[in-house]
């Protein structure tokens, strides 16, 4: 009988209904049977998904035996399922409900299209009868919304959908205004998010009572933080359950309202009345109607709460958390956005630090100046995290507001000294430089350079015993160096002074900057140096990365963070020193690559550093440190691709070639296509360095240069000089055409002869033409900047020789006649 | 994502355009006559060019055209005649320069005027934005090349504290700059510039000097850059294009690329398209050719007809797939033409009224998704169960244990004050009856 039969292997089908039998009759209760082991229903949750036990093979190979026993066992399960939802018993009633939502995401589309709706009723009598338990009732929310949600995966049913949704929302409306626990909350907010998103038509109708009902939990004084943020989330999407651009506005404007009547409250004494007053004008503008308050007419505006500090300023950072969620999720329709009404209500908050105007401090007690004050943190928190969003939501179009946000911003980072806001801060400024670009670099590097030296301070590594002396050492050097620095180069005089006094103020507060702080920093650093690595050339350029490496060093010293390794505790991984340290190498990184004016002063150190930790255990530092070195193999073997790489443009223009013969005559299009198809690279390239050329010219010309080349590369190994003097070969390649024109040389002899170039030169200033390869771009500028004041072919050597004069001084200084200065670069 | 060339000219015509891929004609708008440099695609919204006026007229005029129509769609009447008119990358501020080298900066989505200011002593001939949109370059006919900051116009603090509002200025062209083209370095980008002095010169953005100075043997009209940053190609006035290396030794630059025609009609105007690294020029004789650079060969022409081109723009579009669709969202895009750009700068209060239209980014219309939450619902309520032993139902516990005890201790309070009431009552009831 069948159990004599064996299965093929654990994926066999014939083995699926088996299990799902087996689960049914061992753990799944039916009613008469009390529901015994609670704790198996995860392994049977588990046991669907890893073996697809509902999804009814559709495949047309199986047998029809096979499929109508999956099929009558799946039905068995089915049935099983519905029994238990419509019991009496609210266990059984849960399970029922519960493993309901899991068959709705499991199994196949032509089951769920046919019973979705009978599976539905059933769950929805839940949520409308009042007598049904409170954790039938959550289990139902969260079906309801699985069920919605595999839904809105099938096209031709939007409409029935639709409808069966807009069925659920004023029974959950009731719930959520009778009902008080969290848990049945969260689970409503759950359906109606879900609804929101999928099956934005289903609200039109309830709209306003729907956000009636979410803005008096919000005001409510029993709610929980972590239950408000919920509701916040919820009140940002429900603006796109009509999708117009008035409805966003319309809740934009509701929201600061709300906030700005709220601050008015709290802010009492602290700062003047007008402010408020003007904040809420400008909000509402004289000739258009004031919308409704938020929840209503009373929205919550007298209630008890008014006297509770803690209590206003929790719903002000959830009102905060739903605008800021409405600025950074998408819309499908244009939105106005009032910058201007969000730039000054961030800069009333941050303007409040809790010290007292001379003129008022006779109307406030001390004790509700501390209440105040315990709250503040809280509260700019929350406006800087609504300043981050708008700022990331208008990237470039902050242009007209850009200069006053610096402004906002660099003031602040110069009073704020809280480890939180401080990383709020940096985010901010990464999102800035993200967005504006290098415009917005040059304005805040030096904000940026004074406040990550003072957090990366690395006298003050708590939680790095492991430090050692020597890089103590080094480090003190390093510091007040980089500090006088910075005093000499203060452009503007009253920054001078902020800066100063900064400093002093450092080590107090900032002994011991938590990671996570040290992190954000270096993140903004690299951002900067990303963005405008190149205009910090003169003034805090070489601080940074001195900083930058000291840091990086000292991250890495002794211990590479090994997530593996350092498990003192089972769930708690070391993820903190590792993203520290990846941070570090990453900023590093970006101080070696960002193009500055000299050679990167620490690019053995970050060779070293990087070549060590690529052998580390931890993966991703390893991994990183892989990539680092990649990139930085571009520095030390700098290269100028040829043109003659590129794709065949066959493809783009089938009948390109009957084109160009009809006209243009290019008498060396042979010639070039000779070196194209030469397969030439790099490796080519060294090669055809042994060959001499018959040309005497050429050959005197080696002569003279090869030595040099030679001690070079015996000196550096890769140098970069010789490097650049075959990439320079490519060029003369690309644009060789007008020289085999005139035709003494052809064109293959210049590819593989060293003396070509500067054969050429002696052709020039006529009709002789040549590239001087980049060694590597960034240099290369650097290096030609005083060109202009000199004869361009021997100055240019010698800038050329500049880019690696820090090893060999002495090229700098040899005397190059000027037929052997263009043979270095060829 | 469709890829066409569009030309303009300096005779009253129109503005052609074709499919780059397979050279089809596309639709025309008309009319145009634009200045060099005067035609620009805004964002992959719509296309605008500033207009040549007659002498006579006192103002200039700027049209847009949406993509699917061919007639003017939006007029606008800035003060002045504008020469150079160029969109940011996102397409949300236009910027203008004017014949007296005032610039104009507008602001696409309400057509505000937000800036005007004295760029050049002279006419206003090209306006390049650089790859982040932060930074703008003008190039003029006096022969300069300034570099803006685009946030420190607009911050009034420092301009009043009189601060030279550019970053650079170069001035060492003798002669009207008429081409800039700058390189995808970013905060190290070169910018190199033609003028009519015969001169291109390559200056450095980070340093603010002059790099290089290369001399070619006629006027150059236009530039494109190669984006591997080491040559860059010239439109001569003498028919040819030239390719110049942005690192060369050599002063003079005479590499030839190729030459447009027979006749020696100026080059005037090139465009460098990325997709498929092809060079397309546009001459005084109305013919737009495109180049294979590594070949130096022409693999295709357009005939414009009418007059010079001296205007080029590659231009992508994103097609969609239905063609039903296709109208549909053209027909909305078409409807959603920006207003016309104002005259003036508003002054006060009005300045800012502090609200900024952002369009919704590219591709939003895709479905909405979200996550199944049953199986989640059930380990959690597992795990609840397993943890019996937590802090929270242990403290939990003693508090019910408390309470419990507290409560037994009321009830035998309850019991010991009836216990008593009772015994007095029998109490008072025995003397009653002894009574």
């Amino acid at each position: 009988m069948a159990s004599f039969d064996r299965f093929e292997d654990m994926c066999d089908l014939r083995l699926k209904p088996k299990i799902l039998r087996n689960l049914l009759s061992e753990y799944v209760p039916n009613e008469k049977q009390p529901l015994t082991n609670f704790l198996s229903l995860s392994k049977v949750v588990s046991n669907i998904a890893t073996h697809k036990l509902l999804s009814e093979s559709p495949l047309a190979s199986v047998d029809q035996k096979h499929q109508a026993l999956s099929k009558s066992a799946v039905d068995d399960w089915v049935d099983r399922l519905l029994a238990l939802v419509s019991s009496d018993m609210p266990d059984k009633c849960w399970v029922g409900i519960c493993l309901m939502g899991v068959t709705c995401q499991e199994c196949s589309s032509e089951r769920f299209i046919s019973s979705y709706s009978v599976w539905f009723n059933s769950l929805l009598s839940h949520l409308k009868n009042p007598a049904s338990s409170r954790i039938v009732r959550v289990a139902s929310c969260t079906s309801i919304s699985d069920l919605l949600t595999r839904l809105s995966r099938f096209s031709n049913t939007k409409k029935d959908a639709a409808s069966h949704a807009a069925k659920v929302i004023l029974p959950i409306i009731k719930l959520l205004e009778e009902d008080s626990s969290e848990a049945l909350w969260e689970g409503i907010v759950h359906l109606l998010s879900t609804i929101v998103i999928l099956f934005p038509a289903s609200f039109l109708s309830n709209y306003d009572k729907v956000e009636d009902a979410i803005a008096s939990k919000i005001f409510s004084a029993k709610t929980s933080s972590n239950m408000l943020k919920k509701f916040a989330h919820f009140l940002a999407l429900l603006p796109k359950a009509k999708g117009t651009e008035g409805s966003w506005s319309l809740m934009m404007q509701k929201l600061l309202i709300s906030i700005n009547v709220h601050l008015n409250n709290f802010f009492q004494g602290l700062e003047e009345e007008t402010k408020g007053t003007k904040a809420i004008q400008r909000l509402t503008p004289p000739g258009k109607d004031s919308p409704l308050p938020l929840g209503g007419q009373n929205g919550g505006l007298d209630d008890a709460a008014w006297n509770s500090e803690q209590l206003i300023v929790s719903r002000v950072s959830a009102l905060m958390l739903s605008s800021s969620t409405m600025l950074t999720s998408l819309y499908k329709s244009k939105i106005d956005i009032p910058v201007g009404s969000l730039l000054s209500l961030v800069e009333r908050v941050l303007a409040v630090n809790g010290s007292l105007p001379r003129a008022m401090s006779p109307f406030m007690t001390g004790i509700q100046q501390e209440l105040v004050c315990a709250e503040l943190p809280t509260l700019h928190s929350s406006a800087l995290e609504l300043l981050r969003a708008t700022i990331k939501s208008i990237r470039s179009q902050l242009l007209p507001y850009a200069a006053s946000v610096v402004r906002l911003v660099s003031n602040y980072f110069r009073k704020c000294s809280l480890p939180e806001l401080r990383i709020k801060l940096y985010s901010i400024t990464t999102t800035l430089l993200k967005s504006m670009g290098i415009g917005m670099a040059m304005q805040l590097a030096q904000d940026v350079v004074t406040n990550a030296s003072a957090d990366l301070d690395p006298r003050s590594v708590e939680g790095f015993d492991a430090v050692s002396s020597k890089n103590m050492s080094l480090t003190n050097g390093a510091v007040p160096q980089a500090c006088s620095k910075k005093r000499k180069h203060s452009t503007n005089s009253g920054v001078e002074a902020d800066n100063s006094a900064f400093e002093v103020r450092v080590p107090h507060n900032h002994s011991s900057s938590p990671i996570t702080l040290k992190i954000a920093s270096l993140e903004a650093l690299e951002t900067l140096l990303t963005i405008g690595g190149a205009f910090g050339s003169d003034s805090w350029r070489e601080r940074v990365d001195n900083l930058l490496m000291t840091t990086a060093t000292n991250a890495c010293e002794g211990r590479w963070a090994n997530s593996e390794t350092y498990h003192f505790f089972p769930n708690k991984s070391t993820t903190d020193l590792v993203e520290f340290q990846l941070a570090a190498l990453r900023a590093f990184l970006a101080s070696l690559v960002s193009p500055s004016r000299v050679r990167p002063a620490f690019l053995a150190e970050g060779l070293e550093l990087f070549r060590t930790g690529k052998l580390q255990a931890g993966m991703k530092v390893a991994g990183f440190c892989a990539q680092a070195l990649m990139s930085l193999e571009v520095v030390i073997h700098p290269r100028a691709l040829p043109l003659d790489g590129l794709p065949s443009l066959s493809n783009w223009f089938p009948g390109s070639n009957s084109l160009a013969s009809q006209q243009h005559n290019n008498p060396n299009l042979n010639n070039l296509n000779g070196i194209a198809h030469d397969g030439d690279d790099l490796c080519n390239r060294w090669l055809a360095k042994a060959d001499v050329p018959s040309n005497n010219a050429i050959q005197k010309t080696l002569e003279t240069t090869l030595p040099s080349q030679e001690t070079k590369r015996l000196k550096l190994g890769n140098d970069l000089t010789t490097v650049a003097s075959l990439s320079v070969e490519d060029h003369t390649d690309m644009v060789a055409s007008e020289n085999v024109q005139q035709g003494d040389v052809p064109v293959k002899v210049s590819e593989e002869s060293l003396g070509q170039v500067s054969d050429k030169d002696a052709m020039a200033p006529q009709d002789g033409y040549q590239v001087v390869s980049g060694t590597q771009k960034g240099e290369d500028i650097a290096v030609t900047d005083d060109l202009m004041e000199e004869a361009p072919i021997g100055k240019k050597i010698e800038s050329l020789s500049e880019s690696d004069d820090d090893s060999i001084p002495s090229i700098k200084e040899t005397d190059f006649d000027p037929s052997s200065d263009s043979d270095i670069e060829s | 994502m469709e890829i066409s060339v569009i030309a303009s000219s300096s005779i009253d015509g129109e503005i052609g355009s074709w499919d780059l891929k397979t050279g089809n004609k596309q639709l025309q708008f008309k009319p145009c006559a634009s200045p060099a440099h005067g035609l620009t695609a805004v964002g992959e919204k719509f296309l605008a060019a500033s207009q040549l006026r007659k002498e006579s007229a006192a103002s200039g005029s700027i049209f847009y055209w949406s993509w699917n129509k061919p007639q003017v769609e939006v007029k606008s009447f800035p003060v002045e005649s504008i020469k150079a008119l160029t969109a940011n990358n996102e397409g949300t501020y236009l910027v203008g320069g004017g014949t007296s080298g005032d610039i104009y900066l507008w602001e696409v989505a309400t057509g505000k005027l937000l800036k005007r200011w004295h760029g050049h002593y002279r006419s206003v001939t090209c306006l390049v934005f650089s790859g982040d949109d932060s930074l703008l370059i003008s190039g003029s006919q006096d022969g300069s090349v300034r570099v803006w900051s685009l946030i420190r116009l607009f911050d009034d603090f420092q301009r009043q504290h009189g601060n030279t509002l550019y970053e650079h200025n170069f001035n060492e062209h003798t002669m009207s700059v008429t081409d800039i083209v700058m390189d995808y370095g970013g905060c190290n980008a070169m910018i190199i510039s033609a003028s009519e002095d015969r001169t291109c010169k390559v200056w450095s953005l980070s340093k603010g000097k002059l790099l290089k100075n290369i001399i070619f043997p006629s006027a150059i009209n236009s530039l494109a850059l190669d984006p591997g940053g080491f040559v860059f190609y010239a439109g001569g006035r003498d028919s040819k294009i030239y390719v110049g290396a942005i690192n060369a030794t050599s002063e003079y630059g005479t590499q030839v690329l190729g030459s447009v025609s027979e006749q020696s009609k100026a080059v005037t105007c090139l465009a460098y398209c990325p997709e498929g690294n092809l060079l397309i020029s546009g001459s005084e004789d109305g013919v737009v050719c495109v180049w294979d650079p590594k070949s130096r060969r022409p693999v295709r022409t357009f005939n414009h007809g009418k007059g010079p081109v001296n205007n080029i723009q590659i231009v992508r579009k994103t097609i969609v797939d239905n063609s039903n669709k296709t109208q549909f969202s053209w027909k909305r895009r078409g409807s959603l033409m920006p207003p016309p750009l104002e005259k003036y700068e508003r002054s006060g209060e009005d300045t800012m009224d502090g609200i900024v239209t952002v369009d919704p980014p590219p591709f939003s219309d895709v479905s909405a998704y979200s996550s199944f939450l049953s199986a989640g619902l059930i380990d959690e309520q597992v795990r609840e169960l397993q943890q019996q032993g937590s802090a929270a139902t242990e403290i939990e516990m003693e508090r019910l244990e408390l309470e419990y005890k507290r409560s037994l201790q009321m009830n035998d309070q309850w019991q010991k004050n009836y216990e008593n009431l009772l015994q007095v009552v029998m109490e008072e009831e025995q003397i009653g009856c002894s009574n």
